[in-house]
């Protein structure tokens, strides 16, 4: 079999080494790609035989986990999903996803994401606290309702919607549009009952009323949850409630038990034959 | 063990103007922002104009309009007509989208994957359009007519 | 918390209404000459005598008072959101908030003593 084409790919990688505190500083490495190669299987060429200091995030390899976002070529990709051969240039510069704070090289701090994520309570919450505890029956959900907010449960909290936010890039007390599309999630489904308990939480000032619409987060989200859309559906919600229009939607209810009982097949006593 | 800050990396205000290569919208974003301060900015000097210099009488008035016929004025202010233009179409795209209105519905993703911003680009590309047509208005009247 | 959804919505309901008044304030006064082409003549606008005789009119009175309450409404409202997203303490945010609305007063006051006074010189 003829050996894969390689072509050598200068990488131009942000460093940052967090004992000297230097200001942070590209080093170039030259990587042989081939034919679909990502960017992920570059930087993991790099560490294995160029520098092995270099440090950045990478486990599932397949665009699931959400761990290996990084600006690449000034736009937040997922370095596993990215393939070397899309930009068509000999020259790839990896920066770490601008608006988290930078630990090493390439990995930022995601803990303040991941704080502000659980601050809008992202699970059910119902009134009826005894079903939700100790569960009797499933909720009954029609299809529609479930295709009213499925593409926003797709979110894999890469966090490159907040890098790509320009709110988010000043505002520090923003809550950023992974977690008010994930408020919307929650309150566009209707098992859940929690809206009285978010709406306070993501309607202030510095929630979901600093969301001018730029539509960034959308573009650059590498699973097409379009938080954007979240946002904008979370606002004409708070606004209907706020102003008292618009029909509510009482929360599903549980499925019944079946009324009628399927009649007994009749079977033979014995499987075996006696006697 | 000593415990390591990490180093902030928040782009600040630069980021309102350019965080990386995105589409249009990012930067319809931006220039709303400075068109709406721009004529803020324009108000406070046409406030002064019309209030200060008009209340000292005919005299004062004429000079005021005869220093602000200067091209460089008429330039000014068909900038801010301009802006006046692209802030009242654009934000009148804003209240369509940002009440749900113009974005569509939900749709389980399927790749290669599309947002609703971008899939309603026509509506937006029709303000734009609009925009223009007024900007083409304002050039015949201000440059035009009113040297 | 309703009032911060009140006060997002009077931003819209005032960018409406601005463009309803600063349009007819835009038509009337600085696009004459497309007027013209509609066959209305109305002379130079920005004159001294056009300005001493719209001044007497209480509908224009009224055009510009309600057109500065809106503009300075949405204006400094807008000045607002974009300070406040600088800003974290909320001492800061409140002392920024009512300053703009003591600058917004003032002003208020200020420009709509002129028209309604001079409606009777």
């Amino acid at each position: 079999m003829e050996k894969p084409k390689t072509e050598q790919i200068t990488f131009r990688v942000q460093r940052y080494d967090p004992e000297n505190r230097a200001i942070p500083h590209f080093q170039e490495f030259v990587v042989p790609c081939s034919h679909g190669m990502t960017v992920l299987d570059a930087l993991i060429y790099i560490k294995e035989n160029l520098d092995s200091t270099l440090a950045f995030r990478t486990s599932c390899r397949m665009a699931i986990c959400g761990s290996c976002g990084m600006l690449v070529n000034n736009y937040p990709h997922l370095a596993c999903h990215t393939q070397v051969e899309e930009f068509c240039a000999k020259k790839i510069t990896i920066k770490p996803l601008p608006n988290f704070p930078i630990i090493k090289d390439l990995v930022v701090d995601l803990t303040p994401f991941f704080e502000i994520h659980k601050s809008v309570k992202p699970y059910l919450l119902r009134s009826d606290v005894k079903e939700m505890e100790n569960p009797t029956a499933e909720y009954c959900q029609s299809h529609e309702t479930l295709q009213s907010f499925l593409q926003f449960t797709y979110c894999i909290k890469c966090g490159i919607c907040v890098a790509a936010c320009p709110t988010s890039a000043s505002d520090r007390l923003f809550h950023g549009p992974q977690a008010l599309a994930q408020c919307y999630r929650y309150c566009g489904d209707d098992r859940d009952d929690g809206e009285k308990e978010r709406f306070p939480l993501v309607g202030t000032d510095h929630g979901v009323w600093h969301c001018h619409l730029a539509g960034a987060c959308s573009e650059s989200c590498p699973k097409g949850v379009d938080p954007a859309l979240a946002i904008q559906l979370l606002k004409r919600r708070l606004v209907s409630r706020d102003l008292g229009i618009g029909k509510k939607t009482p929360p599903a209810p549980k499925v019944q038990p079946p009324t009628e009982t399927k009649p007994k097949v009749p079977y033979p006593e014995f499987t075996v034959k006696q006697g | 063990m000593k415990v390591l800050e990490p180093r902030p990396n928040k782009l600040g205000i630069t980021g309102w103007f350019y965080a990386g290569n995105y589409k249009l919208e990012r930067y319809f974003y931006i220039l709303h922002r400075v068109t709406g301060l721009g004529i803020l900015l324009f108000l406070v000097f046409h406030l002064t104009a019309t209030t200060f210099f008009r209340i000292q009488g005919e005299a004062v008035w004429n000079n005021t309009m005869s220093f602000l016929s200067n091209p460089l004025f008429k330039a000014g202010e068909y900038l801010v007509a301009v802006a006046f233009a692209y802030h009242m179409l654009n934000g009148f795209r804003l209240i369509l989208q940002e009440l749900g209105f113009m974005m569509g519905k939900p749709v389980p993703p399927i790749y290669p994957f599309s947002d609703a911003l971008r899939k309603k680009r026509r509506w937006t590309m029709a303000f734009i359009g609009i925009i223009v047509i007024l900007c083409v208005i304002f050039f015949y009247d201000f440059i035009i007519g009113g040297w | 918390m309703k009032r911060y959804t009140y006060v997002w919505l009077w931003q819209l309901i005032t960018g409406v209404l601005i463009a309803v008044l600063l349009g007819i304030h835009m038509v009337i006064q600085h696009l004459d000459k497309i007027l013209v082409f509609f066959g209305v003549n109305l002379g130079d606008t920005t004159s001294w005598s056009s300005m001493i005789e719209r001044s007497r009119q209480v509908t224009w009175a009224g055009v510009y008072v309600a057109l500065l309450a809106v503009l300075l409404y949405h204006g400094l409202n807008g000045l607002r959101n974009v300070v406040l997203e600088l800003t974290t303490s909320q001492r800061t945010e409140r002392a920024i908030t009512w300053t703009i609305v003591a600058v917004g007063i003032l002003v208020f006051v200020w420009a709509s003593y002129v028209p309604i006074a001079l409606l009777n010189k």
